[in-house]
């Protein structure tokens, strides 16, 4: 909202000028006070003296002029005016608001015009008034004043209307009288089929539950919205219907969203017009059009006002103004600042600390509650002078949630294997998503992307993590590690936590001492086994198979703890063709997985019990077989698990060895077991017995020959 | 000098020239001074023995011997600690390299995040996380926002196109049917299960249908607070934040406190920080007004203590919301919030572990 100080100046005493003892107050110190006071002043405009000036040149007294731009928040319409912005002024410094000049009504008359609402839900209120004009250009001071609120002027009486518009908050509207069939106006629902043509030229097909305003036959405008272009002002019109009413304001906002119209008379209704303001904006409009001779009111304004709503009153209780803001303000400052911003505030009888019934004017459609007008004094008083203060701990804070520990543990762990944290969208492209989480049903999607780059919710962290690899990748950087903690959505689970890993490049660098060595999947299940011993589990693998993943490179990850196991994710190379799709170039193998956050959780932690440290030895035995190359090595440690008896403590694969020597189709396996008994120390002969028994196991499982 | 030849004054010089050998050098200098075959102390020991008493000489002899193996025991432990302690011959170059032990890095956002629920949580704040897509109810309605309030046009809002099954897979009788546009719904869902008093922070992601620019992206994180108890003030709530700014940006940041509008806290204010950049003298960033605007707070408004069946006479509270980014982005002088969500290593390699 853009005010002339000028303007302002007509409607209330301002102690603003050039700084001189006379007034003191410089317009940037206006500008600082009305944005403490909630109206934050985005720009002041220097702006020439004179022009906006109806008594025509400036004299040598004339103050400096600018326009505020103004930021009105969305509760206070009373204040995308100038009225609106003098009635806080003059709180401000405690000056008098003077209303503007109104045309005089002459009540005995007969209606002029008939005026109908038929549908008050919509229209509690509406006010019709003629007008004989002139049209023609106005004159420069009102052009000057539209124009310094970034209004194009039109003629003389949409130049008025707009004007009584910016002036006191309501919009009006004005008719051809000679386009309307008759001298008639029917407020109602638009009927099924009715189209309109709106000023802007559109043609626009009504719906039966938007509001028009119309003649005997057809809807002339949108109510509260547009006008009809059909009775649109133009240079010949010779009477006008100057329409001011009170529309409701979710009916505005619901048929303006519906025919994608914005206007100023709409952004003002849906946000709550005063119901008392027709009258007077009808006045004020036929006055201003009689003194600049553009026309001569006709008759009385027709005023249709069904059922007045009774004024609300709310009461306000001193102490309780203290008790919400921490700060006794004084009585004496509280009564006649509500009073200066339109309230009025009624001291009820006998009440110490006091307590006011306070009647809320019709402009204040944001005041129903005594919090509103604890803010109001607030806000007047001042908030930098409240106290800081420290409210009281009155118990100690729950501990903290299990997901805190979790999510904390795995971002240190990851970041200890060289994993940078990525923070990818929750939406993403549909064919990744669908490439990476099949089931098309399962996808949630949103119905008003930005674009198709974020058509869907992401199923899976995958691709948005894919995505910032490559864009790593395309910045020269070769070795990418990066995971992701986050929410995945499907309609099937809903919102889960989930962590993705990503990883590509050398997995040990190139240096003086050694070559480099590429990233491969053992790198990935490596790190993806210390993030399951970070949780006391061991993780296990077995060869699985996804869409998006390499085959025979792909396994599923599980987690066991204590003697549950549960499945845990995915592990993999990405198919090279999904990579390439995304955009990535190059060879280089990425090697990706996805997990469920859920059975991670640190919980054990918390009763943990130590086992005592071993005391006895242990004794290692190095086993090397030859085997199908097929036969996956979790089965061997399956096979040597169930042989060897409690003594056996761990398997290491140490070796694994094809070629001359070795049968094709078959592999060297060569495993380091180590046995160890928590009383004693074993003999040579108790392992011997051990290992022999896993030999004669393996050979009878696997035909696994000893080398 | 010359060997002593008394049993215990042999014992007692050689236990001397032993602690004072350094070198292998050393070593088969002192054994040549007591074993030496001809000249060593030991043999010249046993040479004297021919003049001692015939009587004597059993017991000398036997006592010699023990000396001669004491000496050569002692010799040999000594020159098992020189080996070990050997030095190796030939420098490295230490200039060259080290060899790189990857580590990566939290996300500068988890950092911020992190730093926030720290400092709320050493003032008594439990850190509590909500569901992402949300039901109308808990994002709009119950935080006094009913349909087609003009308010909900300040978060324009993502839409799911069926709604999503109880949101964040607890059970809801509202439909999860939009991203949620802040955490404040969090504050919703804490009330409706817990009685006061509530001193809680709900940091997560949000979504608003803004098109990305430099100060703009249509995911952002953010962090909510709220604090309900008997009589809670506005001078609590600045208290609070003042408190929390200053241990965040610096101890002498100012703060400012301005009028504003939430449809869900009554009085509303939006909260100012001296500016970062200029420190308040005035710059482009703050658009020469020296101030940056911060987070958004207010008391919680009476509508919302009824939506979860608090009483407003009896209970007040006030409710905060900050925005991680915008703080990442003042803190740490990045320029383009979109970068935090490329995850451009040559960024996210700056910050700490
Ligand atoms: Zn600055």
């Amino acid at each position: 909202m853009r005010i002339l100080v000028s303007w302002l100046r007509e409607l209330v005493t301002l102690p603003v000028g050039s700084g001189s003892p006379d007034s003191p107050v410089t317009i940037a110190a206006l500008a600082d006070t009305l944005t403490m006071r909630g109206f934050e002043v985005g720009a002041v405009e220097p702006w020439p003296a004179g022009p906006a000036n109806p008594a025509g040149q400036p004299g040598n007294s004339e103050p400096p002029d600018a326009v505020l731009d103004l930021e009105i928040t969305t509760n206070r319409p009373d204040c995308l005016s100038v009225l609106g912005i003098a009635r806080e002024v003059g709180t401000i410094y405690g000056t008098d608001l003077r209303m503007p000049a109104l045309w005089p009504d002459d009540d005995d008359q007969r209606d002029p015009i008939a005026v109908t609402i038929e549908d008050a839900d919509l229209c509690p209120r509406y006010v019709g008034a003629l007008v004989d004009v002139e049209v023609g250009p106005s004159p420069r001071w009102l052009a000057a004043r539209l124009e310094a609120a970034d209004v194009r002027p039109i003629n003389n009486v949409v130049d008025v209307t707009n004007y009584v518009m910016l002036e006191l908050g309501h919009p009006l509207h004005a008719f051809d009288l000679d386009r309307l069939a008759g001298p008639e106006i029917r407020v109602r629902r638009a009927r099924a089929g009715e189209t309109i043509r709106t000023l802007d030229g559109a043609q626009r097909r009504l719906e039966p539950e938007m509001l028009v305003i119309a003649d005997a036959e057809r809807a002339q405008a949108v109510a509260g919205v547009m006008g009809g272009a059909d009775s649109e002002v133009s240079g010949t019109t010779r009477t006008i219907v100057l329409e001011a009413a009170y529309f409701n304001p979710i009916s505005v906002r619901r048929t303006g969203k519906r025919i994608g119209l914005s206007t100023d008379a709409s952004y003002r209704f849906e946000r709550g017009a005063d119901v008392e303001a027709p009258v007077r904006a009808i006045a004020r409009a036929r006055q201003l059009l009689a003194t600049i001779g553009a026309g001569q009111p006709r008759g009385p304004a027709v005023d249709r006002y069904p059922t007045p709503p009774a004024p609300i009153v709310v009461r306000l209780r001193h102490h309780r103004i203290g008790h919400l803001l921490g700060l006794t303000i004084d009585a004496a400052f509280v009564a006649p600042t509500l009073t200066r911003l339109g309230f009025d505030p009624q001291l009820e009888p006998a009440t110490d600390p006091p307590v006011w019934r306070v009647t809320v004017p019709t402009f204040r459609v944001d005041v129903s509650r005594e919090e509103d007008l604890i803010e109001e004094v607030a806000r007047h008083h001042g908030y930098d002078r409240l106290p800081t203060t420290f409210p009281a701990l009155t118990q100690p804070a729950p501990p903290p949630g299990p997901w805190r520990a979790r999510d904390h543990l795995v971002r240190q762990l990851l970041t200890g294997c060289g994993f940078s944290e990525a923070i990818t969208y929750g939406f993403i492209e549909r064919a990744p998503a669908l490439a990476i989480h099949p089931d098309a049903q399962d996808i949630v999607a949103l119905r008003n992307p930005l674009s198709e780059k974020g058509a869907v919710l992401r199923p899976s962290l995958l691709p948005g993590l894919v995505d910032s690899l490559i864009h790593n990748r395309r910045r020269e950087r070769q070795d990418i590690r990066l995971f992701e903690v986050g929410s995945q959505f499907r309609h099937g689970d809903g919102e889960t936590p989930a962590l993705a890993l990503v990883m590509t490049g050398d997995a040990v660098a190139r240096h003086w001492s050694g070559p480099e060595r590429k990233t491969d999947l053992f790198d990935l299940t490596g790190v993806i086994a210390r993030l399951c011993e970070g949780f006391g589990g061991v993780a296990t693998f077995e060869p699985d198979t996804a869409g998006h993943l390499v085959p025979g490179r792909t396994a599923s990850v599980r987690l066991r703890v204590a003697d549950q196991t549960t499945v845990l994710g995915t592990v993999g190379q990405l198919d090279p063709g999904f990579a390439h799709t995304r955009g990535l170039t190059g060879s280089d193998a990425v090697y990706v997985a996805e997990l469920d956050l859920r059975p991670l959780t640190t919980d054990r932690f918390d009763h943990l019990q130590a086992t005592p440290v071993p005391r006895y030895p242990s004794i290692t035995r190095d086993l090397s077989v030859e085997i199908d190359d097929a036969l996956p090595a979790v089965r061997v440690r399956d096979t040597i698990r169930a042989a060897a008896g409690p003594a056996l403590v761990s398997i290491n694969e140490i070796d694994r060895y094809q070629g001359p020597g070795i049968a094709a189709g078959a592999v060297s396996l060569s495993m380091r077991l180590t046995f160890r008994a928590p009383d004693r120390t074993l003999t040579d002969t108790e392992v011997q017995a051990a290992t022999d028994d896993v030999v004669r196991a393996l050979a009878r499982a696997h035909r696994a020959k000893l080398r | 000098m010359t060997a002593p030849t008394d049993i215990d004054a042999i014992r007692a010089a050689f236990q001397a020239d032993l602690g004072a050998v350094a070198t292998e050098a050393d070593l088969q200098t002192v054994r040549d001074r007591y074993l030496g075959r001809k000249q060593g102390a030991v043999a010249a020991l046993m040479k004297s023995m021919a003049s001692a008493p015939t009587a004597d000489r059993p017991a000398l002899g036997k006592a010699a011997n023990e000396l001669k193996r004491e000496i050569d025991q002692a010799l040999a432990t000594r020159r098992q600690t020189l080996e070990a302690s050997a030095r190796p011959a030939g420098g490295v170059d230490v200039t060259l390299p080290g060899r790189e032990t990857p580590f990566g890095r939290r996300h500068p956002l988890t950092l911020i995040r992190e730093q926030v629920e720290s400092i709320f949580g050493a003032m008594g704040f439990e850190t509590l996380q909500g569901p992402q897509v949300e039901d109308d109810y808990h994002n709009f309605e119950a935080l006094n926002m009913p349909p087609d309030h003009p308010a909900r046009d300040m978060q324009d809002t993502f839409y799911l196109d069926r709604p999503m099954p109880g949101a964040g897979g607890t059970p809801s009788t509202h439909p999860a049917t939009l991203l949620r546009t802040h955490t404040s719904g969090m504050q919703i869902r804490y009330m409706e299960t817990h009685q006061p008093p509530v001193r809680i922070i709900a940091p997560g992601v949000v979504y608003r249908r803004d098109t990305p620019d430099l100060t703009h992206s249509p995911m952002f994180v953010q962090v909510e607070g709220l604090l309900v108890g008997e009589g809670i003030t506005m001078a609590d709530l600045k208290g609070t934040l003042v408190a929390f700014l200053q241990a965040f940006f610096d101890a002498d940041t100012r703060v400012m406190f301005r009028p504003s509008f939430f449809p869900y806290t009554e009085p509303s204010a939006e909260v100012f920080i001296s500016c970062v950049f200029c420190d308040g003298t005035g710059c482009p960033v703050c658009k020469k007004t020296g101030w940056l605007e911060i987070l958004g707070c207010g008391m919680v408004h009476p509508a919302v203590f009824e939506a979860v069946g608090y009483d407003p006479e009896r209970y007040t509270g006030w409710a905060f919301g900050l925005g991680i980014d915008r703080v990442a982005l003042l803190k740490h002088r990045v320029e383009d919030i979109r970068l935090f969500y490329d995850n451009d290593l040559r960024l996210l390699e700056q910050f700490p572990h």
